[in-house]
């Protein structure tokens, strides 16, 4: 405290030092003077020039063009992301247009095959009918000729065996007469 | 021979100002006043810096790609930091026309209080006559006059940046918002107030716009003595804590290791303020711009 108060005490005495106890100005104390001014105002002067022109000019030309390609790329990204929303919209549309489309093709092609199966089916059971007719057909000719044949052959086996048991030479109506007994004896 | 202070603050046989350190109030010159008077180990120093900061602008510069790396990086992420600093307080539009002097400001001012950090810078000197007294010695005493100082600890320095700064700021001013513009800013009635009281309150506004003008010129003052206030006395702090042993009657041993464990903290106290003291600098010549362009800016909008 007395310390305090003995500081207090000598202030006007320890300003009177502090100024040195002279007339020199505040300038000169602190050592201010014009060619040491200058010096410093030329070479912080020195230092602003070249460092705006050749340091922060390019820079922020760098910083300028990288913000404006980030903004640019951003601006790209939110695009493509629209363009892949209306894109995935576009392909769903697509997509279910597609399944339509091949349900309908494929209900067509399945009426379509059902209905050249049908046709085939009915031109098989038609030419199977035919064949079976026409074999049938055939069948009746030949069985016919065979009958005709038979009765011929049978005939003439009754007439040679009639002319040769009896001994007389059968005259054209007994002949007749005998071939029309057998065929209808063949035919029952 | 002229008093000290340190003669004054004796008390009960115990010179209190002894505790300080023996820094110079002024930067002193290498050579006779005369011939390179103005060549002063700040001077010098601020060449040096000058020289070290164009280099490194060069190195990020010199190969810029879009893509950064290495020295380039740093460099773009100071000027990105500063850039948004000085965007946010003066607005987009006179930002890239502010922006390259306070980047200047800032970095100058920053690598020239933390160069006094560096070992040597200060205390490395040759003995000579003292040319002005200093807090401890007076005029005509022996002192060691530093080789290197670093030059925010020289008045000239910063009086010469604050000068520099004000000039310029003048310049912008008057191209923001013109003389009119700039006058009605300052003694103008704001606030939209009209009619008879609008009359009634222009003294008021006439003798704020006065004080206002005295404010502005004293800016420089308090921008070029609150940097090298804080700068010298970090340099007198940074002596007294490394000579702080000395003092003392105590083995060589523990006086070397007390030089060099005593001052940390300080060092990193001091770290702190260079950066801290550059930001204020610069942050304050932004806002000056802001309040005297804040008109044009706001009819921009």
């Amino acid at each position: 405290m007395d310390f305090v108060t003995s500081l207090i005490g000598k202030m006007p005495t320890l300003l009177a030092a502090a100024q040195g106890g002279s007339d020199a100005s505040i300038f000169e104390k602190f050592g201010v003077s014009w060619p040491k001014f200058l010096a410093q105002v030329l070479l912080f002067l020195i230092v602003y020039m070249i460092l705006s022109k050749f340091a922060f000019k390019p820079i922020l030309a760098i910083l300028e063009e990288r913000k404006q390609r980030i903004a640019d790329s951003e601006e790209n990204l939110k695009r493509i992301a629209a363009e892949l929303e209306e894109a995935d919209l576009k392909k769903g549309e697509i997509i279910s247009e597609a399944n339509a489309r091949a349900e309908r093709l494929v209900s067509e092609a399945r009426e379509s095959a059902d209905a050249l199966a049908e046709k085939k089916r009915n031109e098989a059971t038609s030419e199977a009918a035919q064949i079976i007719a026409k074999a049938r057909e055939a069948g009746e000719l030949e069985k016919n000729q065979a009958m005709a044949e038979l009765k011929r052959d049978f005939g003439r086996l009754v007439v040679d065996t009639t002319g040769k048991v009896t001994g007389k030479v059968l005259t054209d109506d007994d002949q007749q007469k005998i071939n029309s007994e057998i065929s209808a004896q063949i035919s029952v | 021979m002229t008093q000290s202070v340190s003669d004054a603050l004796v008390f009960e046989g115990i010179n209190p100002m002894l505790l300080l350190g023996e820094v110079s109030l002024m930067a002193e010159p290498f050579a006779d006043a005369s011939t390179l008077g103005w060549l002063t180990n700040s001077v010098f120093v601020a060449a040096f810096i000058a020289l070290l900061i164009l280099w490194a602008a060069r190195k990020a510069t010199r190969n810029a790609q879009r893509v950064p790396s290495g020295f380039q990086n740093f460099f773009e992420l100071l000027v990105e930091f500063v850039y948004s600093q000085v965007e946010q307080i003066v607005g987009k539009k006179l930002a890239p026309r502010v922006f390259p002097l306070l980047a200047t400001i800032f970095i100058y001012v920053a690598i020239s209080n933390w160069f006094g950090l560096l070992p040597g810078i200060g205390t490395v000197g040759f003995g000579s006559e003292a040319t002005q007294a200093t807090l401890t010695l007076s005029a005509e005493d022996e002192h060691i006059v530093p080789l290197l100082r670093p030059p925010t600890a020289d008045l000239n320095t910063t009086l010469g940046m604050a000068v520099v700064f004000m000039l310029i700021w003048v310049y912008l001013t008057v191209r923001e918002t013109g003389v009119i513009g700039f006058l009605k800013h300052t003694f103008g009635p704001k606030g939209g107030i009209k009619g008879l009281l609008g009359m009634a309150i222009v003294p008021v506004f006439l003798f704020v716009g006065v004080i206002e003008m005295i404010s502005i010129a004293l800016r420089p003052v308090s921008l070029s003595l609150r940097l090298f206030g804080n700068v010298f006395a970090g340099e007198n702090l940074m002596h007294v804590m490394a000579n702080l042993a000395e003092k003392y009657d105590l083995p060589a041993f523990v006086t070397f290791m007390a030089s060099v464990l005593v001052p940390l903290p300080t060092f990193f106290l001091e770290l702190l303020v260079g950066g801290l003291q550059a930001m204020v600098f610069a942050l304050l010549c932004g806002v000056y711009i802001q309040l005297s362009t804040a008109h044009d800016e706001e009819e921009g909008h």
